[in-house]
C-alpha cells in the first residue's frame, strides 16, 4: 500500500489556490490567464457539450492504431536485426541516420503527401514511434546472456525453437520498455499532427480555443491531453504486467 | 536499455519510484555502427534519383533538394533561420541545465522537499510540452521569450531528474568529508556535491539535448516565428515540396551534430573519471 503523500498534495493545492487567489484579485494580470476554476468549468461545459469526448475519441484511436503498426514493424525488424549479425551491419548505420530525423520536421512531408487526412497522422506515429521498439528490441535480443543461448544450444532447439523459447522471452522486459516508450511518443505526435495539419482531434482542438481566445478551454483541453497520456501510460503498466508476469517494477 | 532520444515524452517512470541508472556508470557514447550499414540508405536514395518521376509535388528527386536549398540560401532566408533555430536551442538548453541542475539538487538533498514539490513537478511534467505552445502564445506572444519558454520548460525534465537522481547516489563519504573539513553549504555544493554529480548531469544533459532541438523547432513550425522551423512550415505551404526535403534534410545533420557534439563534450569532460 502506498502511503499518501499528504505534504506533497497539500503544496499542490496550495499551487492551485494560490494561482486562484492572484488572478481573482488581478495581482496576476495576464490578459489570458484563465483561474483554475474558470478551466475546471470550462472542462465540464466540454464534456457536456461532447466536444471533448469527441475529439479525446479520435486522438485515443489514432494513438493506438498507429502505436499497434509501430510496434508490430519494430518488432519483427528489431528481431531480424537482432539475430542476424549480417543484417544488422548491412542496415544499422542507415538507421540511426534516419532516427536522427527530428519528428516534428516529417511532418510538414507527411502533410505534403498526405493532405489533411487520418493517413498523414498515422503515417508520423508508425515512422516515429517504430524505433524506440526497433532499437530496444534489438538491444533486447543481442543482450540475451550467453548460458541462456547455451542452454539451446545443449537441448539441441530448432532455431525456430530457440528464439519461440530462449530468445523473444529473454528479450521481452527490455522490448516492453521500448513499447512504453512508443506509446507515450504515439500521444505526443498525433496532438503535434493534430495541432499542425489534421483538422481532428485534442491537438486541433486545442489550437482552435487558442485562435478563438478562449484560454479556460485551451488549459482543458492540455489537461486531458496530460491526463490521456497518464492515462494510457498507467493502463499499459497494468497490462504489461499482467501479460508479463514476473516483470519486475524495473524493468517497465 | 536504450533511452529515446528522439522526443519530448513523459518516459513515464513515476516520479515516486527510485532512480535506477547508477550515475557513473555511462552507457558507450560515440559508437556509431559500421559504415557498410549506409548501403541501403545510399541505395534508396539512388534509386529516388534516377528512377524517381521528374516533377513530383510528393517525391521531389534529391538532386532537387540541394538546389531549393542553394535557392533559399542565395535569397538570404536560410542563414538567419539557421542561426535562430541554434540561437533558441543553445539558450533554452542554458538555461534548462540551470534550472533543471539547480531543483534537482534541491529535492534531491532535502526529503521534505522532494516530498513537497514531488507531486506539483509531476503534474507538471505530465503536461504534454507540445501543448503548452498555444498558452504560451496567449500568455506571452509571438516572440523570441515564449519559444525559449517553450522548450525549456521541456528540456528541463532529463536535467532535473538526472540531477535528483545523482544527489541520491552521492557517497555518504563525501557529505562527511565536507563535515569534517567545516565546509559552509556553498562550499560543499561547489567543492564536494558539485564535481561528483557532473556525470548525471552530462547524462541529462545528453538526453535534453534532442528534446530541446525537437521542441526548437516545434514551436518554430507551430507559430511561424523565425527558424528553421517556420522556414519549413512557410515551405510546405507553398507547397515547395523540394525545400521541405532540403530542409529535413539540414534538420538532420543539424540533430546529428548537436547530439555528437553532445556526446563529444561529455567524455571530454569526464575523461579523468573511471568508467565503471
Amino acid at each position: 500500500v502506498r502511503r499518501v503523500n499528504l505534504l506533497g498534495l497539500g503544496t499542490l493545492a496550495g499551487f492551485l489556490g494560490l494561482w486562484e487567489a492572484l488572478v481573482r484579485s488581478r495581482l496576476l494580470n495576464f490578459q489570458y490567464l484563465p483561474a483554475p476554476s474558470a478551466t475546471a468549468a470550462a472542462a465540464w461545459d466540454l464534456v457536456l457539450s461532447g466536444q471533448l469526448t469527441a475529439a479525446a475519441g479520435h486522438t485515443l484511436e489514432v494513438t493506438l492504431i498507429g502505436w499497434v503498426a509501430a510496434s508490430a514493424a519494430g518488432v519483427v525488424l528489431g528481431l531480424t536485426l537482432g539475430l542476424s549479425r549480417t543484417a544488422w551491419r548491412y542496415s544499422m548505420a542507415s538507421i540511426e541516420v534516419m532516427r536522427a530525423i527530428p519528428p516534428v520536421a516529417l511532418v510538414p512531408i507527411a502533410f505534403l503527401v498526405f493532405g489533411f487526412s487520418i493517413r498523414m497522422e498515422l503515417v508520423i506515429i508508425m515512422f516515429v514511434s517504430s524505433w524506440p521498439v526497433l532499437v530496444n528490441t534489438i538491444d533486447g535480443v543481442r543482450g540475451v546472456p550467453a548460458a541462456l543461448r547455451d542452454v539451446a544450444r545443449v537441448l539441441r532447439l530448432s532455431n525456430g525453437a530457440t528464439i519461440r523459447k530462449i530468445t523473444v522471452p529473454a528479450a521481452l522486459p527490455t522490448i516492453v520498455v521500448g513499447l512504453r516508450l512508443a506509446l507515450s511518443l504515439s500521444l505526443v505526435l498525433a496532438v503535434v499532427a493534430e495541432m499542425i495539419g489534421n483538422p481532428a482531434g485534442l491537438g486541433n482542438a486545442l489550437v482552435r480555443a487558442q485562435q478563438a481566445l478562449q484560454p479556460a478551454q485551451m488549459f482543458a483541453y492540455v489537461l486531458s491531453i496530460g491526463l490521456l497520456g497518464v492515462a494510457l501510460n498507467a493502463a499499459f503498466q497494468h497490462a504489461a504486467r499482467w501479460v508479463v508476469p514476473g516483470l519486475g517494477k524495473g524493468a517497465s | 536499455v536504450t533511452a529515446d532520444p528522439t522526443f519530448a515524452v513523459h518516459d513515464g517512470s513515476a516520479w515516486t519510484e527510485p532512480h535506477r541508472r547508477q550515475p557513473g556508470k555511462l552507457r558507450k557514447t560515440g559508437t556509431f555502427p559500421p559504415f557498410r550499414g549506409l548501403l541501403p540508405l545510399a541505395g534508396l536514395l539512388g534509386i529516388w534519383q534516377l528512377a524517381g518521376p521528374q516533377h513530383s509535388p510528393y517525391f521531389p528527386r534529391p538532386s532537387t533538394w540541394a538546389q531549393a536549398l542553394m535557392t533559399l540560401w542565395r535569397r538570404g532566408t536560410l542563414g538567419p533561420a539557421a542561426a535562430a533555430t541554434l540561437g533558441t536551442f543553445l539558450v533554452a538548453l542554458t538555461g534548462a541545465t540551470v534550472v533543471g541542475v539547480v531543483v534537482g539538487i534541491v529535492v534531491g538533498t532535502s526529503r521534505p522537499a522532494d516530498g513537497a514539490l514531488g507531486p506539483s513537478l509531476e503534474f507538471a511534467r505530465a503536461m504534454p510540452p507540445a501543448a503548452m505552445v498555444p498558452i504560451a502564445v496567449l500568455l506571452i506572444g509571438y516572440d523570441a521569450t515564449m519559444k525559449v519558454t517553450v522548450v525549456v520548460f521541456a528540456t528541463i525534465w532529463p536535467v532535473l531528474l538526472n540531477t535528483r537522481a545523482g544527489v541520491r547516489f552521492l557517497d555518504p563519504i563525501l557529505a562527511d568529508t565536507a563535515r569534517s573539513l567545516h565546509l559552509n553549504p556553498v562550499d560543499r555544493v561547489r567543492k564536494c556535491v558539485l564535481p561528483a554529480l557532473y556525470p548525471s548531469i552530462f547524462l541529462g544533459v545528453r538526453s535534453a539535448v534532442p528534446v530541446a532541438l525537437v521542441m526548437t523547432l516545434l514551436v518554430e513550425l507551430v507559430t511561424q516565428v523565425n527558424g528553421l522551423g517556420a522556414l519549413i512550415g512557410i515551405s510546405q505551404r507553398s507547397y515547395q515540396s523540394a525545400a521541405v526535403y532540403g530542409l529535413l534534410l539540414v534538420a538532420a545533420l543539424f540533430s546529428m551534430a548537436v547530439n555528437g557534439l553532445a556526446a563529444a563534450v561529455e567524455t571530454y569532460a569526464l575523461r579523468h573519471r573511471p568508467q565503471q
